[in-house]
C-alpha cells in the first residue's frame, strides 16, 4: 500500500470514528418515549367506548396530510396510522379494528374540513384523528382563517357522530423555524376543550425527544419537515397507548 | 453549420465511474439503518445520489442519441430511444414483480399469519388487480421503486426535445428550468395510485436536472469559458458546500443545531425532494462542478484499477440499479433480523457491493463475448 493510500485509509477511519456515535438512525423502540401527561387526549371518547361495548367494533378514520399519508417512509406500514391500527388489534383482542387511511400530502384544514363529508360517509367511524395545522404553519395561513376552517371542520364532523382527536404539528426544523406555530398550537388546544375533542400533543412530545437529545435525522427526514420510519412508529404508539388511556384499556 | 457545435466526447469515462459510485450510494442508502450510508453524500449535502444519476443520465443520452440523430436521422434516433425505453419498462415491471415476491417470501418464511394485511400494506390495498393495473401505468410504485419510473417519463420526451438540445442548449436550459419554476409554483404533479398520492419524484420537476445534464453535454465551450472567472466561482462553491454541510450535519448533532439562526431556518426548510428543491439542485451543480475541475477528464488515476468496480456498475446502470434495489429490501430485512448490529450493517453493505460489482462484470464479459476481448465500450459509447 502507497504512502498516499495509507494516509487516505487512516483519514478515512478517523472520520468514520468521529461520525460513528452520531451514526445511531436506529428503529429500536427503546428510544420511543413521552412524558406520561403528554399522552392524556383529555376526551372520554364516549361514542368510540360504546362501539367498542355494543358491536365489538372500533373503526376510525386517519384525517390528514403527508404524515398520515406517509410520505417517504420505507414502508407504507410505518405510517403511524398502520401503527395505530397494529398496535390497537393486539391491545382490544376480539374487537374489529379498523383504521382507514385518508392522508393526503400538502392538505391543509381547507381542504379537509371540505372532503371530511365524503370521507366520514363512505366509510362511517366512531372516532376521527385529525391530524393538521402543519402545512397552515410552514405557508403562512391566517391564523383566523385556520381557526374558522378547523372549527368548521369540527362542527360538520361531530354533527356526523364521531368522536374526534386532533393531532397537532411536528416538531421539525420546517416548523419550528416558522413564525406562529404556538399560535395555531393554541388554536387546535382550545378547539378541542371546545369542541368536546382530544388533543395528541405531538409538537410537545417530538419537543420532548429533542430536548432528551434526540438528533433531528433519529426522527425526521432528511427534508426537515417529514417523520421518517422511526418518527412514525413511535408516533404511532405513542397515539396507541393515549388512545386506550383514553378508553380505559390498560 | 456552426449551430451544431461539439458533442462531448464519448470516451469520458467519468461518467460510467460516478454514475457507478451514485448507485452504490442508492443501494447502501437505501437500507434504512446503516452506518455505511455515512460513506455516501447525502449526509454531507443537500443532494444525494438521485440527483447524479438522473444528471448522467441526461448527459450520456445526448452523447449515445445525439451523434445517432446526425448521422442516421431523426426517425431512428427515435426508434432507438423508444426502444430503451421499452427496455426500462419492462426493467421496471420485473423489478416490480421480483420486489413484491420478496416481500411476499419475507412474510411466508417469517410465518407472518398477516401476510394479506402486510401486502395490503405494501399498498396492494384492497383491491390487488386494480394495484397490478395502476402499476403497469407507473401509477402504482412501491417503496423505493421511483426513480425508474421517473426516468422512463424523461426519457420518453427525450425524442422531442433532442433536436432543440443540439441546436439550441442555452433555451433549453431556460425552458426547463421555466417549467421547473412553474411546476413548484403551482404544485404540479402526476397523479400516481391510490387516490391523492403523486409522484414521490415529480418528473416536472426533476426535468430540470435530466436536461441540464443533457445540455452540459453540448456546452464544452461555454463551460471552458466560465474557467476565467474559475477562483472567484470555486469559492462560491466551497462556501456553498460548506454553509450545507454545516446544515446536514446539524441533523446529527444539536449543539450545532443550535447554531443554525431561526431565520436561516425560515428560509431553506423544507428541503422538498419530490420536488427538488432549488437549494438540492444548487449543491448538485455545485458538486459537479468541483469535480469536474478535480477530476479533468484525462486524469490518469481515473484508470487506476481500484476504480473499475465503480465503472464496470456505471456501464450496467439499469441491472445494477434494479439490483441494488432489490438488494436493499433484503438487507433491511436482514438488518432488522440481526437487531440492527453494526456488523450486519457492515456485511449487508459490502456484500451487496460485491453482489452488484460480480453482475456487472457478468454482464460485460456476456456482451464483451469473454473477458480476452478487451475492454468494454463505455455507456456513453453505446446507450445509456
Amino acid at each position: 500500500m502507497s504512502r498516499g493510500r495509507r494516509r487516505s485509509v487512516l483519514w478515512l477511519a478517523a472520520a468514520l470514528a468521529v461520525f460513528l456515535p452520531a451514526a445511531a438512525g436506529s428503529q429500536s423502540m427503546s428510544l420511543c418515549r413521552a412524558k406520561p401527561e403528554l399522552l392524556d387526549l383529555g376526551s372520554p371518547l364516549t361514542i368510540a367506548r360504546k362501539s367498542i361495548a355494543d358491536r365489538k367494533e372500533l373503526r376510525i378514520i386517519a384525517l390528514g396530510s403527508s404524515s398520515t399519508s406517509g410520505y417517504g417512509v420505507s414502508n407504507p406500514a410505518f405510517a403511524y396510522p398502520a401503527q395505530l391500527k397494529m398496535g390497537l388489534e393486539k391491545a382490544l383482542p376480539g374487537i374489529n379494528v379498523d383504521v382507514v387511511n385518508r392522508g393526503i400530502g400538502g392538505q391543509d384544514v381547507e381542504e379537509m374540513a371540505a372532503r371530511m363529508r365524503a370521507d366520514m360517509e363512505g366509510s362511517p367511524a366512531s372516532l376521527v384523528v385529525w391530524q393538521t395545522g402543519t402545512n397552515a404553519a410552514i405557508r403562512h395561513m391566517p391564523l383566523h382563517k385556520f381557526e374558522r376552517w378547523l372549527r368548521n371542520g369540527l362542527t360538520l364532523g361531530k354533527s356526523l357522530g364521531s368522536d374526534f382527536v386532533l393531532m397537532n404539528l411536528q416538531y421539525v426544523p420546517a416548523v419550528v423555524a416558522a413564525a406562529d406555530k404556538e399560535a395555531y398550537e393554541k388554536i387546535m388546544a382550545t378547539a378541542a376543550r371546545e369542541y368536546d375533542a382530544g388533543l395528541f400533543r405531538r409538537y410537545d412530545i417530538m419537543h420532548g425527544w429533542y430536548e432528551d437529545g434526540m438528533p433531528y435525522a433519529q426522527f425526521v427526514q432528511l427534508d426537515g419537515l417529514h417523520l421518517n420510519d422511526f418518527g412514525q412508529k413511535c408516533i404511532g404508539k405513542l397515539l396507541t397507548r393515549s388512545i386506550l388511556n383514553s378508553l380505559n384499556v390498560q | 453549420m456552426a449551430a451544431l457545435p461539439v458533442i462531448a466526447s464519448g470516451r469520458d469515462i467519468r461518467l460510467d465511474l460516478f454514475r457507478g459510485l451514485a448507485l452504490w450510494f442508492i443501494f447502501v442508502d437505501h437500507i434504512p439503518t446503516n452506518i455505511v450510508s455515512w460513506l455516501t453524500v447525502r449526509n454531507y449535502g443537500f443532494s444525494d445520489a438521485t440527483e447524479i444519476f438522473v444528471f448522467i443520465s441526461g448527459y450520456t443520452a445526448v452523447i449515445a442519441y445525439a451523434r445517432m440523430m446526425e448521422r442516421e436521422g431523426w426517425i431512428r434516433a427515435a426508434a432507438r430511444i423508444y426502444r430503451r425505453v421499452w427496455q426500462l419498462y419492462v426493467a421496471h415491471i420485473l423489478l416490480f414483480v421480483a420486489f413484491t415476491a420478496q416481500v411476499a417470501w419475507v412474510s411466508i418464511a417469517r410465518d407472518t399469519p398477516s401476510l394479506i394485511d402486510e401486502m395490503e400494506l405494501l399498498g396492494f390495498g384492497q383491491n390487488p388487480f386494480q394495484a397490478i393495473l395502476e402499476a403497469a401505468l407507473l401509477k402504482f410504485r412501491p417503496v423505493n421503486l421511483d426513480v425508474l419510473p421517473l426516468y422512463i417519463v424523461l426519457l420518453a420526451a427525450f425524442p422531442f426535445v433532442l433536436p432543440a438540445i443540439v441546436r439550441w442548449p442555452l433555451a433549453v436550459i431556460a425552458v426547463s428550468l421555466g417549467l421547473y419554476g412553474v411546476t413548484c409554483h403551482y404544485s404540479w404533479n402526476l397523479p400516481a395510485y391510490p387516490d391523492g398520492k403523486v409522484w414521490y419524484f415529480n418528473p416536472l420537476a426533476w426535468q430540470v436536472v435530466f436536461y441540464v445534464g443533457a445540455c452540459c453535454a453540448m456546452l464544452g465551450r461555454q463551460l471552458a469559458l466560465l474557467d476565467r472567472v474559475r477562483r472567484p466561482l470555486v469559492v462560491l462553491a466551497v462556501l456553498y458546500l460548506l454553509f450545507s454541510a454545516f446544515i446536514a450535519l446539524s441533523w446529527h448533532y444539536n449543539p450545532l443545531e443550535r447554531l443554525v439562526p431561526t431565520w436561516v431556518a425560515r428560509v431553506i426548510y423544507p428541503i422538498d425532494k419530490t420536488n427538488i428543491d432549488i437549494l438540492r439542485f444548487m449543491h448538485f451543480l455545485t458538486l459537479a462542478w468541483l469535480v469536474r475541475l478535480v477530476v479533468p477528464v484525462d486524469a490518469p488515476f481515473l484508470k487506476w484499477r481500484v476504480f473499475e468496480p465503480f465503472r464496470r456498475c456505471g456501464e450496467q446502470s439499469l441491472l445494477i440499479f434494479c439490483l441494488g434495489t432489490f438488494l436493499a429490501l433484503s438487507g433491511q430485512v436482514i438488518v432488522s433480523h440481526f437487531e440492527e448490529s453494526l456488523l450486519s450493517q457492515i456485511g449487508v453493505s459490502v456484500g451487496g457491493v460485491i453482489i452488484m460489482c460480480c453482475a456487472a462484470y457478468l454482464a460485460a464479459w456476456f456482451k464483451g463475448g469473454g473477458p480476452t476481448k478487451g475492454r468494454t465500450p463505455t455507456t456513453a459509447e453505446v446507450v445509456p
